[in-house]
């Protein structure tokens, strides 16, 4: 599958998705923008979301290219997705702790705000991240099973489509989970 | 679970680091709030401006992987006539998502009433920072894919986060410098 592409089929294959993606991060801006601008804590949350953002993307990223990459040499099978689901989430849950870690230090010493408490600051980036993964892997999972029993390359198709998607629940996971913490 | 350990044991690192170079983003925005509110299509495209550099990036990572595993490109930094088909392919594709990017961030602009500037000089800055990101991050993570892979590594678990959260930081990065050397 791979080895044939030539650069029509990877254009052909990838700048469909991207459209995806561009609107769906359009979307994402302006949710973000009308949603999280009317905390009193904006400049402290501002902080962490392009974290959040950004760990999406180190997190579902590799996971969908491990699942498609599986899928291509013929190694995908239940096992091998469960760990790397597991996986997944572990290093989520890692990441976060520290996320949330930083996020103290930098409203302790740089932002100055003391409007969210510290355990809030560590429980808001883990339950936003995993409410996000909660989503996003099951959704990457079967549009890559599918992008490749279709004759798709789910490296070209699945991970802008899926960045788009990902962004999207991020912002509204993390308001969501703003709200039900009562952040001001 | 040897894959599970493998995929932590190979990804920790870098995502604790992609993490931190996603706060030092936000950080970044927070300090440089004036500029970016200055120029406010530029706060409207940005995140679709990082997710963009990512997703190619991303796209590029997992075929060289791919590539190297099914052996269709050589373990040796070298030129073949299957990167120069994926450097070509995932360059016009790029170059026409930001001409939908540009299109639809400005359309969205007027529609809401957004002041544009400069809009030619703001165009010239947007392609010239994501070109000049393709350009590096290509060449970056073209020999660092072949370095993993003959390290016995996953290319994807290391350099995906890695090369994600570097486009998350150098595309404000790249814009604000551009934004004051042009504006």
């Amino acid at each position: 599958m791979e080895r044939q592409d030539t650069k029509g089929k990877i254009v052909q294959e990838t700048f469909p998705s991207e459209i995806v993606s561009i609107i769906g991060d359009i979307l994402a801006g302006v949710i973000l923008t009308l949603l999280i601008l009317t905390f009193k804590s904006f400049l402290i949350l501002i902080i962490i979301i392009p974290a959040l953002l950004s760990l999406r993307g180190s997190l579902s990223g590799p996971f969908i290219a491990r699942t498609s990459k599986d899928l291509i040499i013929g190694e995908f099978n239940t096992k091998s997705w469960i760990e790397n689901v597991l996986a997944t989430y572990a290093l989520s849950i890692v990441t976060a702790c520290m996320i949330g870690i930083i996020s103290i230090m930098l409203d302790l010493f740089l932002i100055k705000m003391y409007m969210i408490s510290m355990e809030m600051l560590i429980i808001i980036p883990i339950m936003a991240i995993l409410l996000t993964l909660t989503i996003s892997i099951p959704t990457s999972t079967f549009l890559n099973y599918l992008a490749f029993r279709y004759g798709f390359n789910p490296n070209n198709v699945v991970n802008p489509i899926m960045t788009a998607v990902d962004d999207f629940f991020t912002v509204i996971c993390f308001y969501f989970i703003l709200i039900m913490l009562g952040v001001p | 679970m040897e894959y599970f350990k493998k995929v932590f044991k190979e990804s920790i690192i870098i995502v604790i680091i992609s993490s931190f170079m996603g706060l030092l983003s936000g950080t970044l925005l927070s300090i440089n709030e004036k500029i970016i509110y200055a120029i406010p299509i530029i706060l409207l495209i940005l995140p679709s401006l990082n997710s963009l550099i990512g997703d190619i990036c991303t796209v590029l990572t997992s075929r060289l992987t791919t590539h190297l595993h099914i052996g269709s490109i050589p373990p040796k930094v070298q030129k073949s006539e299957r990167l120069v088909e994926d450097f070509i392919g995932l360059l016009i594709t790029i170059l026409l998502s930001l001409l939908v990017l540009i299109f639809l961030g400005f359309m969205i602009g007027i529609s809401t009433g957004i002041n544009i500037i400069n809009p030619f000089l703001i165009i010239f800055i947007i392609i010239l920072t994501i070109l000049s990101l393709f350009f590096c991050l290509f060449i970056l993570l073209f020999i660092s894919s072949i370095y993993l892979f003959q390290k016995g590594k996953d290319p994807n678990n290391l350099l995906i986060p890695f090369v994600t959260s570097l486009a998350d930081f150098l595309t404000p990065l790249l814009l604000i410098t551009f934004i004051i050397i042009f504006i």
